[in-house]
């Protein structure tokens, strides 16, 4: 239970269940390097924002190398990665990767089983909150996490609605340093 | 015995109705369907396209057992778990969105029959003969008069009766079931719009077996504002033509200006050219708000609710017109013309005046009076940036706005001088006036906004009503073969991501040489554009229904001709009988139609039910980001779902692991992946050789241009042999597929889905 009002409140409604808030990069860090098959999802306002002039996705590339999390590229992402020289670990775009998520017993994207922790990055947030809302209904066999600036009700685990980009910035890069010392 | 008697006796009663001893085509097994008539080819499809569940909370709060946790296995107190509850909402939707247009139908009707009489004849000009194919499909009647077209309606409302009851608390306890009776109102919904249709077209003489209808002026530029201005807000023509006739009759039209907002201005510019068509329903606030309009006549739908008071505001008289929408007015139906008038003057009152002539002579009187005392000006950019000056950028304005932009940092530039940021933000703002709610400064964010926005207008081509069936003729064999490599019907609602997308979507797919037809709103919004010679796409492509044409049908209510062009092809093209015959119609469209909806920017029930009702006959629909609120998608998995089809002409069972349609009901988060999605899902099984070349060439070089280059990473699942791999990009797919290990495999002569689930149609029936 949460009492945080969410963000963009239109369209994010609370309901009994909410999210976790976690404030503290070392616990996303540690959440995340728990997990034995995380996967990332990739959205395509990694695309359009940036903190100082560095785009999001480069800061999802560098979370994803540090933690060696595969990665799955929705919308347009992908022609970004290609010339970042990266490639996506697979492409769906955002309902078909949750879709797939939902049957316990899809092999995941490495084909090595479902993903037992699901990263969303960068879907804006009245799809990623009811991508979410699929997920936390239909999928009791994994977890949700956000790293998005604003606060998720429907994920496991949020972060907060952040004031100011540089608290999100000195978050992303502290998590960033933390799975790396982690690995 | 009892049973088989009552069975009898009810068929009997359909025979009757739909005049089944009148020989047109035999009648099939379904006239009239029930709930459960449909139910075996619903689940077929929801086999394949299972129900993708979004719920918009955890709760139930529907009756006074609650509200229930339906979170985890929870159930209600009723018994009811989450996905079942979603698919009960998604039912109710339709329902709304159903019942809008069927009783728009029903009023409609009952307004021309008294004008008309019952047996008006229904005539839809010399290109025209299948005049009614959703009628003819589902009822299993062939109207010929006005008064044929009040059995339809009859049937629709009995039915969505019977629907509404399952929503009661307490009964239907399966998804499915749920889903199967969305589909049912969703393809009631096309029933109702087809009669609503077809009735305007007959009683107010609507263009009909022309495509090339007069090009109507499009914007807020457009609208004359020297002259008093009558505008019409909402989708029915009742008030709006009879306003028309008033102002010709007494000789003012020269002096009155007319302009409408959202379908009501689409009918209007059918019924006279010189109506002007303002824009979609998300320009409705803006427009009010500029106090243009001396006069709002509201009718119903799409109307905001606080138009009283935003009228009041604006200093413009409201006449509400219809009951469904009368705002808690004074009914004025019954009281004396000339101390309405007086009243509205003097004394700035609203009234609801449900008799269409009084409301006319009342809207034409009050406007000529008023109009002189109004000042007409949009602010000027030095009185908005002194008024954006009170802005503190404190964000609630972000917090609150439905399409996620933050227009407070869009004011802030405006303060500054700057309205560059702003110009962008139009773009972006589906006008629900959110933001300057929540201002807690009070600044008039939309007059703001208003400054910085286009003062152009443009050209939309009038709505032209059913596609001819001389047209089907000519396009039948190139759709099924895929030569012409689909249709894409961008229609509906204006909740946009970026209403840009809309051109330019059409512009992509009219000069690929798909036939693209709009509707409703986006069909508005499709003109908002002009290319570099300053032509519009109605302009810059024919108006036919041919490969590269655009073709505006009409509003809301003429989406009916989109999907029933698609039961056309089946009926007059390939030569199956449809009367009564809803099964082998959707078969043929699912499995044999490139044909692909898009509704980019839906808000309303009535887009869910469209959307449904395109679903049950096998139209895929692609929607916009903000449709995931409508809490229920259909998806396929492609690489675990079942692709087998009968092959009809072997009697085979074929396992084609081929995904197409890969979905029915689709959610894009970008214009990009939509763009790339509209040619994958226009792919169908019966595709000959060359015309699965030709649309795998859009599928490729689309991606190419939006996903970034690279094939996409599903083509070996499209190509079934060499033959279909474009020319253009042979040795990259073959060796992409030599890489992969592909196989070919062979097409399927003649695929569908008749005998791979229990149906009382024989497979024999889908073979022409």
């Amino acid at each position: 239970m949460s009492a945080v009002i969410p963000y963009h409140r239109v369209n994010v409604l609370t309901g009994l269940k909410s999210a976790r808030l976690i404030e503290d990069a070392q616990e996303y860090a540690d959440l995340i390097q728990k997990a034995r098959r995380p996967l990332l999802i990739l959205g395509p306002l990694l695309l359009k924002w940036s903190l100082d002039g560095k785009l999001l996705i480069e800061y999802a590339l560098e979370i994803a190398k540090a933690a060696n999390i595969p990665t799955c590229a929705t919308a347009q992402v992908r022609a970004k990665m290609a010339e970042l020289g990266v490639k996506p670990d697979s492409f769906y775009d955002v309902v078909e990767i949750i879709n797939a998520l939902k049957d316990p017993n899809w092999r995941g994207v490495k084909k090595e089983g479902n993903h037992d922790l699901v990263l969303f990055f960068g879907i804006r947030s009245d799809l990623g909150e009811q991508g979410l809302s699929v997920l936390k209904h239909f999928a009791p066999h994994l977890k949700t996490m956000t790293l998005c600036k604003y606060y998720f009700p429907h994920a496991n685990y949020s972060l907060p609605n952040f004031r100011k980009d540089e608290q999100w910035k000195a978050f992303l890069e502290s998590l960033i340093d933390n799975l790396k010392k982690g690995a | 015995m009892a049973e088989v008697k009552g069975i009898t006796r009810k068929l009997k009663e359909i025979h009757e109705k739909i005049k089944a001893e009148i020989p047109w085509e035999p009648v099939g097994p379904t006239p009239m369907p029930e709930i459960p008539d449909l139910r075996n080819w619903d689940m077929r499809l929801l086999k394949t396209y299972a129900p993708f569940y979004a719920p918009f909370c955890d709760l139930c709060c529907f009756c006074t057992y609650g509200k229930c946790d339906l979170t985890e296995t929870r159930r209600g107190a009723c018994g009811i778990d989450i996905g079942t509850q979603q698919a009960r909402w998604v039912l109710l939707a339709c329902l709304m969105g159903c019942s809008a247009h069927s009783a728009h139908a029903g009023h409609i009707l009952e307004f021309l029959i008294e004008r008309h009489g019952p047996d008006k004849k229904i005539d839809l000009g010399g290109s025209i003969n299948i005049e009614a194919p959703h009628i003819r499909t589902v009822v299993g009647l062939k109207p010929e008069t006005l008064g044929d077209l009040v059995i339809a309606i009859e049937y629709v409302y009995k039915e969505i009766t019977h629907l509404l009851d399952s929503t009661n608390m307490g009964q239907e306890g399966s998804c499915l079931d749920y889903e199967s009776k969305a589909l049912h109102a969703g393809m009631l919904d096309h029933v109702g719009m087809e009669v609503a249709d077809i009735a305007q077209i007959v009683g107010f003489n609507y263009p009909t077996s022309v495509a090339d209808t007069p090009l109507i002026d499009l914007g807020w530029a457009a609208v004359d504002k020297s002259k008093p201005v009558i505008l019409f807000v909402g989708h029915n023509p009742a008030t709006s033509t009879v306003v028309i006739d008033y102002l010709r009759e007494n000789n003012l039209y020269d002096q009155v200006e007319v302009c409408g907002v959202c379908c009501t201005a689409l009918e209007t510019s059918r019924y006279s050219d010189r109506a002007k068509v303002v824009g979609p329903f998300s320009r409705q606030l803006f427009f009010i708000r500029s106090g243009i309009a001396d006069v709002i006549m509201t009718d119903e739908q799409c109307i905001r609710t606080d138009m009283p008071i935003e009228a009041s505001k604006a200093g413009s008289a409201l006449i509400a017109t219809l009951d469904k929408v009368m705002y808690g007015l004074e009914d004025a139906s019954e009281m004396d013309t000339e101390g309405i008038v007086k009243q509205m003057v003097e004394d700035k009152k609203h009234f609801a005046i449900l008799d269409p002539r009084k409301a006319a002579e009342v809207a034409a009187k009050v406007a000529m009076e008023i109009a002189p005392q109004r000042r007409k000006e949009w602010l000027t950019e030095e009185e908005a940036k002194e008024l954006a000056k009170n802005c503190n950028v404190c964000g609630m304005c972000e917090q609150v706005c439905p399409n996620l932009f933050n227009i407070g940092a869009g004011i802030a530039e405006v303060a500054k001088g700057n309205f560059d940021l702003i110009r962008e933000q139009f773009n972006l703002c589906v006008g629900c006036g959110k933001c300057e709610a929540e201002c807690p400064r009070k600044i008039p964010i939309f007059k703001i906004m208003q400054v910085a926005a286009s003062m152009e207008s443009w050209k939309v081509r009038a709505g032209r009503g059913p596609i001819m069936d001389t047209e089907i003729r000519t396009v039948g064999a190139p759709i099924t073969l895929g030569t012409i490599p689909g249709v894409v019907a961008i229609v509906g609602c204006s909740n946009f991501p970026d209403i840009r997308d809309i051109a330019e979507m059409v512009d992509e797919f009219a000069k690929r040489k798909y036939i693209v037809v709009v509707s409703g709103c986006s069909s508005m919004v499709a003109g908002m554009w002009k290319d570099a010679d300053g032509k519009t796409v109605y302009e810059k492509y024919p108006p036919d229904f041919e490969g590269g044409g655009v073709v505006n049908v009409g509003s809301c209510v003429a989406n009916s001709h989109i999907t029933g062009a698609a039961i056309k092809i089946a009926n007059i093209f390939a030569a199956l009988p449809l009367r009564g015959n809803y099964e082998v119609m959707a078969d043929y469209v699912l499995n044999r139609v490139g044909a692909v909806g898009v509704a980019w920017g839906a808000y309303s029930q009535k887009a869910a039910s469209i959307a449904t009702g395109c679903n049950r006959l096998g139209i895929p629909v692609i929607l916009g980001p903000h449709s995931s609120k409508y809490r229920r998608l259909y998806l396929s998995r492609k690489e675990e779902d079942d692709w087998r089809v009968m092959d009809a002409r072997k009697k085979e069972i074929v396992d084609t692991g081929e995904p197409s349609p890969e979905h029915l009901a689709y959610v894009c988060e970008t214009k990009e992946k939509a763009m790339v999605m509209i040619p994958k899902l226009c792919i169908r099984k019966n595709d000959t050789p060359q015309g699965r070349a030709i649309k795998l060439n859009h599928y490729i070089s689309l991606h190419k241009k939006y996903m970034g280059g690279g094939l996409p990473e599903d083509i070996q699942l499209f190509v079934r042999r060499d033959p279909d791999i474009p020319l253009v990009y042979k040795k990259e797919v073959r060796a992409y597929l030599q890489e992969i290990g592909w196989q070919p495999k062979e097409p399927v002569g003649l695929p569908t889905f008749i005998g791979t689930y229990p149906s009382k149609v024989p497979v024999d029936a889908v073979i022409h």
